[in-house]
């Protein structure tokens, strides 16, 4: 046992103090307001305080915090995308979260398990190709496989998927990991309190208040607020606060499902995606395993769950691991999207000065929630996004300057 | 010992059929009709199972299908819920999560080290150096999860079934029965499920010691069963709520998807253990464990025990227990005026001494916490939930049954959008906003006595009849009177703690007051840091007390803590269940069988399988396709182009939908000639392309890729909504197949078999015409995708076969006429200098990208995605596809396809999308993006191979070839 | 799985339809570069009623529904003729 845990045992009385403090009135200004206590808004948070040295920020969150995509993803941390920009940019974040158990001193159960793309075409496999050659030219491990090798990973997997879709082969990306989403969410609240930042929970921004094309404050359930800063993160509800500040965006609403097993004893070590069964699966820290699926196929802003969606999964899990016929489904649940058209992120400044968008995470937000915390802290203090982000800019669809991710488009994950 | 009792009416046992099993390698015997866990508890067993996290011994608990701690494996299948299932002859049971059998369980010291696991422990240690988590994780994962999963389980799709019901009742005890009968009474088709082997819920079990209602269920037992637009149906749960009324009810054997036109769920409610020290052990249990252990299975709870009750139930079950031979040692009534009903009076006529104002401070263990030896009974502060223990008492006992209250069963109410309010006179939640259709009663609607149950089903049915349209009686229902079904809080502080809330992941008391002292003070939080009601009940005997908990650490009312949301399944629903449906649609060419006779390797092409090669003894992969590229460059080759999308659009503005819809002209298209058509979406990327045929003034005959074929069906169809254009479609890609021969010979082996005047000058390439081979209707058109000889040979799919053959038989005077595959037809296109869509484009292409310019007519006023070309044009052109050789004599590793071009400051400049050794040129050929600063003839292109090896490349001329 | 009408075969399950994004009105080809890719790219994305296209699969019949995207529930549907007519 780690000498961390005696010290509950040794102390008559719990001597924890509160993640966050209890804040319940927001002041009458803030250097700079972020809409949303999910990861990317206290991510940014932190940032802005820790590397920036700006502490006079309100975080507003709605309901509570973590409970929007944060705590609806199914963790998987990755960076082993298509574009040279996209493939650095995740990379830097999975950068920090190896080493951000330690910063924020709470263990996120970062745990890097290895995450195979399955491929069952020689379509898809081109695409692997295609990723691991952008991979290893930005230094990224990342290597195509073959069945062999995906066995001796995971034996328990039916290469010829019940004979449905044999795998040819898949993409193998050894940083691939998976971590504690909620405490994610924690940790940067925690951290970012610390430094000073005021979260309030249950507390919805109604208003976005803009004059002569400036921000000058936000509408609240509490109040007004005065501040020259906005920062919108809010995957699932970018287009309404983007409608408070008159912004048109790309982004449509889609419902994003995932459910979970029984616990069972670990035997699930990597992490698996199948682009062609549509299913990506990895084994939680408690035993449950952990699935998600691709997109529900229209706009629609609820988290309801579908039968068709857990029937379908579960159809092509069988395909992949006949045995779990009597596994038990325990609990299905869902996320709401913000989809992009070129499958990446809209980062950055807006038309309207002081508004700053974090958004479009479509099904990829979890994963970079530290460095899109860093770079959205960045681009608030120097009104100037850092060149990191500047492929995700909003103003790349006016100028027909679409990132390529949408060329290896399948499941997200 | 034995704790059978003699012969109860309505047992579910079958006493004429033994059935024997082990458990933990000691052989038991019990009857058909015992689940597990009745079985067991009938031969004296009670440590049943361990805990998950302290691995503290357990035993019965709920008997309800959610006691969590008593799972089992039989070597075949693990986490067998033993308080449900059914024990079968020669079941071989093994306790799952235990090291070394249940008793002597070799992790149950972590009970002892419980005070170094507080809440949330794992956010807090473990991470620091990062060095060390792997190491620990390692730990963690071991001790993680409950059975293990046998990885030769065989894959079993359980049956799926559908079902319409004008009304969908849920749960078969006296509300659901009551709503079932009334509503089918009027003519309503009506299912009722209930989850239990045998309908009736409580109206068969809650007896207080007297069965005479027994009667009054047998006859609506009767008249339900007489009843032919009722169906009931029993072992059976609804799973879930899902939109538009469908509810998935799962049984043994398979899903029956239940669409209704209303539903009213009588699910009732779950009773929720009263919080004190020790409530977990083995011998202490609900009191609708121990009714239905009774009345079920025959089975005594225990000799003699100790009621620990705030409601009138407590009272009931005290009758049944004494009913059944228990010796009850004494009612202990959490509330300070005790109950005021005259059920009271009848207990205490029995001489049961009542404790009012008292709680159960804690149970005392047997040695090893293997069962329960006494209660520690003391007064009782209802307002602080603390015991004083000046004056407590030890009531000698083997059991303990609690009785402390409810929480409905709502999760369907909640998945079907219901809105619930806190009740302060019953202190549940009931539903205050029911949605369209969904109808709630009994328990559940916070309904308790039995015949207001009796009376709120039928109110419940006729409201439901109402909304169908029929006329539904209107019926009261007695208002409540009594004492509260619910005690507000059910807590008993303990210094020691081991007071439990939730059993699945031994949460207590201060785990939550501690969560709450670190932040996670509302309900979603705790939730999450707590792990309360994650476990595999799913909070079915946590999550009430949580937020009667949370509630009073905040000092806010119960109604302002919320619940948390409930999800399906309503019980764990295994995946062969769920699963089954044929997810994966594919389809065959006419000719399918004749490629898998002769050798074909195929492919996925969208939904088709194509034959990507033909397979030769003897030959490589790579050696069959140069070969079948060969015959077509020396002689002929047939490929089966079946797969293309096909579609005919006639009428009199076909020739303007066309320009509308593709990029180039086809008003001046003549009759008998095709032409190239491509397809960009709004955004201007290229999206689909295929030929456009002429075969009549008003009629064109059009082509697409194999997989986008419906995809461009659709959309033709969707903007001619908008344009109103004179035109019809019609998709004919699985009614006609087609084969395309190509090559030198091609034309005179074609030429053989049909009147047509197929000669060069007579039949140019583009030509079109309808004609007959044999017998054959076909169309024939020539194309120069692979070969400048070529010719598409469209015929009705029935008669693909006989094409095949006649061509085969034809070319084979000369010999020379092979099959060849995608592979094949991918190499001779390349050589043609063709890009193919899809393969040398992605996502995101424009035709300028393409160097497709010349197929664009931005002079037209309209075509689908021009405006945005325009805006394209006048950008800088970011890439550009080049076609590239080696030099003669080259020797360096040969790229691969998607290696990249790098460019001289080490950028990625491109990628190679296509490359193929050319069995003409005898080198290597291909496609690649390159900068368009880099497109001149003779410009180099550095590719990174898969060795890292940097190799150079030239651009070249496109086509490659002159031609066959 | 939800249900949806078909002005022409009904109310048929969802599995049968396929989406086909909100119905918007084209701006003129003489709009400015900045306007149209307004058009292509940014929509509305803000929950409310919307008109939407959707296609009955076996059938091959487009129309129009209206639906409210945060509660999922269609007020009507119709053929686009039917509306343009009036």
């Amino acid at each position: 046992m780690p000498l961390r845990l005696l010290k509950y045992a040794l102390s008559k009385e719990y001597k924890e103090t509160r993640f966050f403090r209890e804040n319940v009135t927001p002041k009458k200004s803030y250097d700079a307001v972020i809409i949303g206590g999910g990861g990317h808004g206290l991510a940014a948070a932190y940032y802005l305080a820790k590397d920036h040295g700006m502490t006079d920020i309100a975080v507003l969150e709605k309901g509570y915090l973590g409970g929007g995509n944060t705590g609806r993803n199914t963790t998987i941390v990755r960076s082993n995308y298509l574009t040279p920009e996209g493939v650095n940019f995740y990379d830097a974040s999975v950068k920090i979260y190896e080493g951000l158990s330690e910063e924020l001193d709470i263990n996120l159960f970062y745990s890097t398990r290895g995450h195979f793309t399955l491929a069952h075409t020689e379509s898809a496999m081109r695409t692997m190709r295609w990723r691991a050659e952008v991979n290893k030219h930005v230094g990224v491990d990342s290597y195509v496989v073959g069945p062999d090798e995906i066995s001796k990973a995971c034996p328990q997997l039916d290469i010829s998927c019940s004979g449905h879709a044999p795998i040819l082969g898949a993409l193998y990306h050894g940083p691939g990991s998976v971590a504690r989403h909620d405490a994610v969410a924690w940790g940067y609240a925690r951290g970012a309190d610390r430094l000073g930042v005021d979260i309030f929970q249950s507390t919805e921004v109604t208003g976005i208040d803009i004059k002569g094309g400036k921000v000058q404050g936000v509408q609240t359930s509490r109040g007004y607020i005065s501040t020259p800063r906005v920062l919108s993160a809010v995957a699932g509800f970018t287009p309404r606060i983007c409608k408070m500040a008159g912004i048109d965006t790309p982004i449509v609403i889609h419902p994003l499902q995932a459910c979970v097993t029984e616990p069972m004893k670990p035997w699930l070590d990597s992490i698996l995606v199948s682009g062609s069964l549509h299913v990506y699966v990895s084994q939680s820290s408690r035993g449950e395993l952990v699935m998600g699926s691709s997109l529900d196929p229209y706009e629609v802003h609820s988290t309801r769950s579908s039968l068709d969606f857990v029937e379908g999964l579960t159809s092509h899990m069988l395909d992949m691991f006949p045995f779990l016929s009597n596994v038990k489904i325990v609990r299905q649940w869902g996320g709401m999207a913000d989809m992009t058209p070129d499958f990446s992120p809209i980062m950055g400044k807006t038309p309207v000065e002081g508004f700053y968008l974090d958004a479009g995470w479509g099904t990829w937000g979890f994963k970079a929630t530290p460095i899109s915390g860093k770079t959205m802290a960045a681009t608030i203090a120097n009104d100037m996004a850092p060149d990191l982000i500047k492929p995700f800019r909003l103003s790349r669809f006016e100028e027909y300057e679409l990132t390529g991710e949408k060329g290896a488009a399948s499941v997200g994950h | 010992m034995s704790m059978r009792l003699q012969n109860t009416s309505g047992e579910w046992i079958n006493r004429n059929n033994k059935i024997k099993f082990s458990f933990e390698g000691k052989d038991y015997e019990g009857f058909e009709g015992d689940t597990i866990s009745s079985a067991l508890w009938a031969a004296g067993e009670k440590v049943l199972g361990r805990s998950f996290k302290y691995h503290r011994p357990r035993g019965i608990f709920t008997l309800a299908n959610h006691d969590v701690n008593i799972m089992v494996t039989d070597g075949v299948d693990t986490n067998i819920r033993a308080d449900v299932v059914q024990v079968k002859a020669g079941m071989k049971l093994q306790v799952v999560n235990v090291d070394g059998g249940v008793m002597a369980d070799k992790k149950r010291f972590l009970d002892s080290i419980s005070a170094l696991l507080p809440v949330g422990f794992y956010y807090k240690a473990f991470h620091t150096p990062r060095s060390l988590f792997p190491f620990w994780e390692r730990i963690i994962r071991n001790a993680a999860g409950l059975g293990v999963v046998n990885f030769n389980y065989p894959r079993i799709l359980k049956k799926k079934h559908y079902a319409h019901y004008d009304l969908l009742v849920i749960g078969a005890g006296p509300a659901g029965l009551s709503a079932a009968l009334t509503a089918a009474r009027e003519g309503l088709e009506v299912l009722l499920v209930d989850e239990n082997a045998k309908p009736g819920g409580s109206f068969a079990y809650d007896n207080a010691g007297n069965s005479a209602h027994h009667a009054q269920l047998a006859n609506m037992l009767s008249e339900a069963q007489s009843l032919p637009n009722l169906t009931v149906k029993t072992n059976a749960y609804a799973a879930g709520y899902y939109a538009d009324h469908l509810v998935p009810i799962v049984d043994e054997s398979g899903i029956t998807k239940v669409r209704a036109k209303a539903v009213i769920v009588a699910s009732g409610a779950f009773e929720q253990p009263p919080v004190f020290r020790n409530n977990d052990l083995p011998g202490v249990m609900l009191g609708s464990a121990a009714q239905r252990l009774i009345a079920r299975y025959a089975v005594k709870p225990f000799l003699k025990g100790v009621v620990v009750t705030a409601n009138s139930y407590g009272y009931r079950v005290a009758l049944d227990l004494i009913a059944s031979g228990v010796e009850v040692a004494a009612i202990v009534d959490m509330r300070a005026g005790g109950e005021t009903d005259a059920i009271a009076s009848v207990v205490a006529n029995k001489g049961i001494k009542i404790h009012n104002g008292a709680c159960i401070y804690e149970a005392v263990p047997v040695s090893g916490k293997l069962g329960v030896k006494g209660a520690i009974v003391a007064d009782y502060d209802e307002a602080s939930a603390q015991a004083d223990t000046q004056k407590s008492i030890q009531i000698d006992c083997d059991g303990i049954v609690m009785c402390a209250g409810w929480a409905p069963a709502a999760a369907l109410l909640y998945q079907a959008g219901t809105g619930m309010r806190y009740d302060d006179q019953i202190h549940q939640f009931v539903p205050s906003r029911l949605p369209n259709g969904i109808f709630a009663a009994g328990k559940v609607n916070g309904v308790f006595g039995l015949n207001q149950r009796l009376q709120d089903g039928a109110r419940a049915a006729s409201d439901a009849l109402k909304y169908l349209g029929y006329v539904g009686n209107d019926t009261t229902v007695e208002s409540f009177a009594g004492s509260s079904p619910s005690h507000p809080y059910p807590i008993v502080m303990h210094p020691k703690g081991k007071n439990f809330v939730d059993f699945d992941e031994d949460i207590s008391v201060k785990d939550f007051i501690h969560a709450a002292q670190e932040g996670f003070d509302n309900i979603e939080l705790m939730k999450r840091f707590t792990t309360v009601g994650m476990g595999p009940s799913q909070g079915k005997h946590s999550n009430m007390n949580a937020i009667r908990i949370l509630a009073r650490i905040r000092s806010l009312p119960v109604n302002k803590i919320g619940t948390t949301t409930a999800r399906p399944f309503f019980h764990p629903t295994p995946i062969g269940h769920l699963a089954g449906r044929g997810l994966h649609p594919h389809r065959d060419t006419p000719l399918h069988q004749w490629h898998a006779e002769h050798g074909a390797v195929f492919t996925d092409v969208g939904a088709w399988k194509r034959p990507a090669y033909y397979k030769v003894d003897g030959q490589t992969k790579e050696q069959s396709i140069q070969n079948e590229a060969k015959a077509v460059r020396s002689a002929a080759g047939i490929i089966d182009v079946s797969t293309l999308g096909k579609i005919e659009i006639h009428g009199a503005n076909a020739a303007e939908f066309l320009e509308r819809f593709y990029t180039g002209n086809f008003k001046d298209q003549r009759v008998g000639r095709s032409r190239y058509a491509l397809m960009l979406d709004e955004s201007g990327v290229m999206v689909d392309d295929g030929v456009a045929c002429r075969i009549a003034e008003n009629f064109f005959y059009v082509t697409a890729s194999t997989s986008n074929a419906a995809a461009v069906y659709r959309e033709m169809q969707r903007w001619n909504q908008i344009w109103g254009l004179n035109v019809t479609f019609i998709n004919v890609t699985g009614a006609y197949g087609a084969v395309n021969i190509a090559g030198p010979l091609a034309r005179k082996v074609l030429q053989k078999i049909t009147l047509l005047d197929i000669s060069e000058d007579q039949f140019l390439l583009g030509a079109v015409a309808d004609t007959s081979i044999g017998e054959i209707k076909a169309r024939v058109i020539r194309v120069g995708f692979v070969s400048n000889q070529a010719y598409e040979i469209h015929v009705p799919a029935s008669s693909v076969l006989k094409l095949w053959n006649l061509l085969l038989d034809s070319g084979s005077v000369d010999g020379r006429v092979k099959p060849f595959g995608t592979e094949a037809q991918r190499l001779l296109r390349l050589e043609m200098g063709h890009p193919l869509m899809g393969h040398d484009t992605d996502g995101l292409t424009n035709p300028f990208e393409l160097g497709a310019d010349w197929a664009i007519n931005l002079n037209k006023p309209f075509f689908i995605g021009k405006r945005s070309l325009q805006i394209i044009r006048k950008r800088p052109l970011l890439k550009k596809l080049v076609a590239f050789s080696f030099k003669p004599y080259f020797q360096g590793p040969v790229p691969c396809e998607c290696n990249l071009v790098i460019s001289k400051s080490g950028q990625i400049e491109g990628r190679v999308t296509s490359l193929s050794l050319s069995p003409t040129l005898q080198r290597f050929i291909g496609f690649a993006y390159v900068s368009p600063v880099n497109t001149k003839l003779g410009d180099v292109l550095s590719i990174r191979t898969d060795s890292g090896q940097m190799v150079e490349a030239y651009v070249v001329q496109s086509p490659f070839i002159e031609g066959d | 799985m939800k249900l949806l009408t078909c002005p022409i075969n009904g109310v048929r399950p969802l599995s049968e339809f396929v989406f086909g994004g909100e119905l918007r009105d084209m701006p003129e080809a003489e709009c400015s570069d900045k306007e149209w890719a307004d058009y292509v790219y940014n929509r509305n994305g803000a929950p409310g009623l919307k008109k939407e296209w959707w296609y009955h699969s076996p059938s091959g019949t487009w129309f129009v529904a209206e639906r409210d995207t945060l509660t999922d529930n269609v007020a009507r549907t119709y053929l686009y003729e039917q509306e343009a007519a009036k």
